[in-house]
């Protein structure tokens, strides 16, 4: 069979089509809410390293736990991360899988985005800090309205390539049986269906590609929007 | 006599191993135009950032308006509100316009409501002719606009003493003299300064008092005239000599 014909036949056949709208649906829907998990818990670790020099004390149990947490989810594969997470630690009966990838893919990338938002605030320079202090400022409000503004311009392209990373990655949730992208392809070229495995694969990687070409195309008007303020 | 602003009382800091200040007792009285002067790495600075506590003292005090801002419980937030602060390297924010930057502190900080912030700024943009920049992000200054945007910043806070560090020293040379000037109306409106810099004659023209900082210690003071024409100190006289050469 040819491979162009094949295409038009899955794009023409509402029966597989479903497959791979619900499957693209699934692989979204995990990847907004564990991006929106990951930033979350990147922001929180990223704020208790940058203040834990400054407060040693109050932070020191905080600061361990991040430093652990950290280590840990980046020295271990994300595979792995997962099978723990639903055949061990989420293995109750009727829990909702997609629930536990989504808390799976949102611990992880919480650990990567750590860093760069890390990275980004350090990359402020600390006159700004000095700035906002000298004018009464808390250390909070300087944070909040002088430091971070800043440091989520420089971090817009690291974060934007682990949002990326991140959608791509999700297609392992086919291995604990979540009908995703990936495992749609699977299905439709399967024995009783396609008995074709190259055509369906090819489809979803057009779909990844669309999706992560609207992503980079976003990543770069938000940018170039945050940019217009920077010394030229 | 007037009220004294801020007084300082056995004030030391250090940097790890290097002894910076080694224990300064000074006073700043309230209208009085103090220009510390000093060889590099003398503590001139240190002293000055050690008076809104931009550096923490490691030992002694600081009394501002009777206030030990050294002392543990004291809100420091509260007290810088009163001490504005102009830097070397003009310290603006770069994500935000001229007129954002100046009303920033002033309305999250309830002092002023957004539109009072908003006219006094456009005012003091006025007065140092900038009113047309208002709606521009610093990154379209030059940098002599950014020192005089910098300053009034500071000033829109109302507060009761400005502490210069530096301000013209990275600045191109034809464009010191702009800044010099707005420093120098400030002075004649009546505002208690203290300023780090390295311009003599600047110094000699608006100080009521100028200081000669050298190796942590406070060597020499006196009215500019005096100072200047009549210096005592050894280190001073070597100082002022290098300088009056260059």
């Amino acid at each position: 069979m040819n491979i162009f014909s094949g295409i038009i036949e899955i794009f023409t056949s509402t029966d597989y089509m479903s497959y791979v709208w619900n499957g693209l649906g699934k692989t979204l829907l995990i990847s907004v809410f564990a991006s929106l998990l990951g930033l979350v818990l990147g922001i929180i670790v990223a704020l208790v390293k940058i203040s834990y020099p400054k407060r040693k004390k109050a932070l020191c149990v905080p600061n361990a736990i991040c430093s652990a947490y950290v280590t840990i989810i980046r020295g271990t594969p994300v595979a792995l991360q997962l099978f723990i997470m639903v055949f061990a630690i989420f293995a109750i009966r009727g829990f909702p899988v997609e629930i536990t990838a989504i808390l799976t893919f949102g611990i992880n990338s919480g650990a990567y985005v750590s860093e760069s938002i890390r990275a980004g605030i350090l990359s402020v320079d600390k006159g700004q800090t000095e700035a906002g202090l000298s004018l009464g400022l808390s250390g909070g409000q300087t944070m909040r309205l002088i430091v971070i503004p800043q440091a989520i311009k420089n971090v817009i392209p690291t974060i934007g390539n682990e949002l990326i990373a991140l959608i791509k990655e999700t297609s392992i949730v086919s291995m604990v049986g979540i009908v995703d992208l990936t495992f749609a392809a699977k299905i439709i070229g399967a024995g009783d269906k396609m008995a074709d495995y190259l055509v369906p694969m090819l489809v979803a990687a057009i779909f990844y590609l669309a999706v992560v070409y609207i992503l980079t195309f976003v990543i770069k008007y938000v940018e170039k929007r945050l940019r217009r303020g920077d010394r030229t | 006599m007037s009220e004294v602003l801020i007084k300082t009382v056995n004030l030391e800091k250090s940097f790890g191993d290097l002894h910076v200040l080694k224990g300064i007792n000074e006073e700043i009285k309230k209208g009085e135009i103090v220009v510390i002067i000093g060889p590099s790495g003398s503590g001139k600075s240190t002293f000055l950032r050690c008076l809104n506590l931009m550096e923490q003292p490691t030992g002694g005090q600081v009394i501002f308006k009777g206030t030990d801002l050294t002392a543990p419980k004291v809100d420091i937030n509260a007290q810088r509100q009163k001490m504005g602060m102009v830097f070397q390297h003009f310290n603006l924010f770069p994500h935000l316009t001229v007129l954002q930057t100046m009303t920033l502190a002033p309305v999250q900080l309830k002092l002023k409501s957004k539109e009072d912030a908003e006219a006094d700024a456009l005012a003091l943009l006025e007065k140092v002719g900038l009113l047309e920049k208002a709606n521009e992000y610093p990154n379209m200054l030059s940098g002599g606009q950014k020192q005089r945007v910098a300053i009034v910043r500071a000033l829109n806070m109302e507060p009761e003493v400005m502490l210069f560090d530096e301000p013209t020293s990275a600045l191109d040379p034809e464009m010191v003299g702009e800044v010099l000037e707005v420093m120098q109306d400030l002075a004649q409106s009546g505002m208690t300064m203290a300023i780090v810099t390295h311009e003599m004659s600047f110094a000699r023209r608006v100080a009521t008092r100028v200081m000669f900082v050298d190796e942590g210690v406070i060597a020499e003071q006196n009215t500019p005239d005096e100072f200047f024409d009549n210096p005592q100190n050894p280190r001073l006289k070597e100082f002022l000599s290098k300088v009056k050469n260059v």
